[in-house]
């Protein structure tokens, strides 16, 4: 089976964002860039899977600069086979990630393509159902277990209330939840043989597709510093002040 | 040229490795501290980082084969960072693996490295330092004479790691008439050869995680090709030097740990209505410590990039592991002052690296010597 892992670079969740003073973005001095966590999720699925099915193949692709070689760098140090760098420098949206992501998946033969439910900078969560209509193929999002019978594919969704199954066929979109696995370290062989791996790079230009982005970000602004939380007496002032102050009841 | 910029795979080893230390190590060390027990399942989870069997050619069924005592610094500061206990225990089969690997004829290659080429961990270490006030490295009391064709060791070792679970020890022994490094050896002796006995656990001051013990060896005879290089012999200085890097590198970890805790702490606490971290005596110890943890690394690098350029850093790895050995002292000593009342108690780790700290002016017996 060939899986195709889409990966996108990320500030370290453990990172302190500064908001630029003219909202246009974030400050990138002194951030450490890493893997987004649901994608490292979509990378230690995919290698499970293929240590159960001799034979499969595991493809990283990523969309943006020069640097971002090194969460590729990082996956193939992990274990995936190969890697393809879709350079782009400018903004992509969602639907723009999308239409290359199938453009590489087609061009690939891809069989599963596997990755994150949303990326942990924008929340988007949109690349992975767009990816699958663009290649009309089924979709299981939020996936906590995946297991497989010949080409078929049974998922566990965590949705809102409880957990959902769902079967289908390949080929197919998988996005991953953040309970499906605990990625692993890369181990030092691993890091060593991974500058040996193929790493392709390829100009998203080249690929003929229309990207000009049709969603626009106006501006960013960093959420509002919490106030300090407040004791009251009793109950009742508690029950009042929710309907007099905070307007919730 | 000078360039102390490291190479990719180096910042993804020191990256993935200073995670994993954080994350898997870091939370076991007080627990290992109290119970003197470091979990099997974490030390088969630190094999899986292929530490030892990423040294290994692929030939003699290891994982790679590259090896630079640069990276091995790296590597050694990082787990120390973690837990100095774990650490050493999880490197100490590169006690024996490394010194054949370097040195060892093919048979001892094939024969030794085999069997530490796996995923799982198996346990080896190496007996150098001896029970006595006036130990020195180069003038051992462990003796290896001629026997026909053999050998016979004869002496006692102490503070060796593992001792007694591991399948393989290499002792270090006198052979030869000759002063200093040349006149030792190093012996491969398999667990339960006649006349090996180990004793009780040591109990030490620090390390507590970590099983060292005195062995006796008494009339101990091998074949051979027991003696590590066959006729060849070893490079000693070589060895120790090596040694001695590793042993430097992780005095960095301890200190940067206790370096980070006491600065995070000192920017957090309070005291007359603003953080301690803001008072020039705190805030001109925690900068002290930062200059200290620099210094002693980029000595270490020093030693370690003559290593690998297979130049000898004899007295480039004395001096940078005597310099972090001290420093070690003073920096978890500061970190322990830093904390105030809260340094002495277990509550916070720092008492923990204090202990552990004070540990490197004996091992390999350097300090004083």
């Amino acid at each position: 089976m060939k899986i195709l892992v889409p990966i996108k670079r990320v500030p370290d969740p453990a990172t302190t964002i500064r908001v630029l003073p003219d909202g246009s973005g974030i400050a990138t001095d002194n951030v450490k860039w890493v893997i987004n966590p649901f994608d490292e999720i979509a990378i230690e699925e995919a290698l499970r899977i293929k240590e159960k099915q001799a034979g499969s193949e595991v493809v990283l692709v990523t969309i943006g600069q020069s640097t971002w070689q090194e969460q590729l760098r990082t996956g193939l140090a992990m274990g995936a086979d190969r890697a393809i760098l879709v350079k782009n420098d400018g903004y992509l949206d969602p639907l723009a990630l999308a239409k290359i992501i199938a453009k590489v998946a087609a061009g690939e033969n891809a069989d599963l393509v596997l990755l994150g439910k949303q990326a942990i900078d924008d929340d988007s969560n949109q690349v992975g159902q767009m990816l699958a209509e663009l290649l009309g193929w089924p979709q299981a999002t939020f996936a906590s277990k995946v297991e497989f019978a010949d080409k078929r594919v049974t998922v566990i969704r965590e949705v809102d209330g409880g957990l959902e199954t769902i079967a289908f066929n390949l080929p197919a979109v998988v996005t991953t939840d953040l309970r499906l696995n605990e990625p692993r370290y890369a181990s030092l062989p691993g890091i060593m043989k991974a500058r040996k791996k193929e790493l392709k790079e390829v100009a998203a230009e080249s690929l003929g597709l229309d990207l000009a982005p049709k969603l626009k970000i106006k501006s960013l602004t960093a959420p509002p510093k919490r106030q300090a939380g407040r004791k009251v007496a009793s109950v009742e002032e508690l029950v009042s002040v929710l309907h007099t102050e905070a307007k919730v009841i | 040229m000078i360039d102390f910029e490291l190479s990719e795979e180096q910042q993804m080893i020191r990256d993935t490795v200073g995670a994993f230390a954080l994350d898997e190590i870091r939370p076991a060390a007080r627990p290992a501290d109290e119970s003197g027990n470091i979990p099997q399942a974490l030390i088969s989870k630190v094999a899986e980082l292929g530490l030892v069997s990423g040294a290994i050619p692929e030939t003699l069924g290891g994982d790679g084969g590259e090896r630079s005592a640069v990276t091995g610094a790296i590597v050694a500061e990082e787990l120390a960072c973690g837990d100095l206990a774990v650490a050493i225990h999880c490197l100490a089969p590169r006690l024996l693996a490394y010194p054949v690997l370097e040195m060892g004829t093919d048979e001892q290659r094939g024969a030794v490295l085999k069997r530490l080429a796996g995923a799982e961990f198996v346990v080896a270490t190496a007996a150098v330092m001896e029970p006595r006030w006036d130990f020195d490295l180069t003038e051992l009391n462990v003796t290896a004479r001629r026997d026909g064709a053999g050998w016979i060791i004869a002496g006692d070792k102490c503070c060796v790691p593992l001792a007694a679970e591991s399948e393989t020890m290499l002792v270090y022994a006198k052979s030869a008439a000759g002063k200093g490094f040349g006149g030792v050896d190093a012996f491969i002796v398999p667990r339960g050869a006649a006349g090996v006995s180990v004793g009780e656990r040591e109990k030490n001051m620090g390390l507590k995680g970590l099983a060292t013990y005195e062995v006796s060896f008494k009339e101990v005879r091998l074949d051979a090709d027991g003696r590590l290089g066959g006729d060849r012999g070893i490079n000693y200085s070589r060895l120790m030097s090596e040694s001695r890097v590793a042993l430097g590198a992780m005095a960095v970890g301890v200190m940067r740990a206790a370096f980070e805790y006491a600065r995070d702490y000192a920017k957090e606490r309070k005291a007359f209505g603003v953080p301690i971290a803001t008072k020039q005596a705190i805030a001109f110890m925690i900068a002290d410590m930062a200059i200290e943890i620099d210094a002693a690394r980029l000595l270490l690098w020093e030693a370690a990039s003559r290593l690998d350029k297979g130049a000898d850093a004899l007295e480039e790895s004395y001096l940078a592991k005597n310099y972090a050995a001290a420093s070690a002292l003073r920096v978890t000593d500061n970190a322990v002052q830093a904390l105030g009342g809260h340094g002495y108690i277990r509550e916070h780790p720092v008492e923990m690296w204090f202990r552990n700290a004070r540990g490197f002016s004996m091992l390999d017996g350097i300090a004083t010597v």
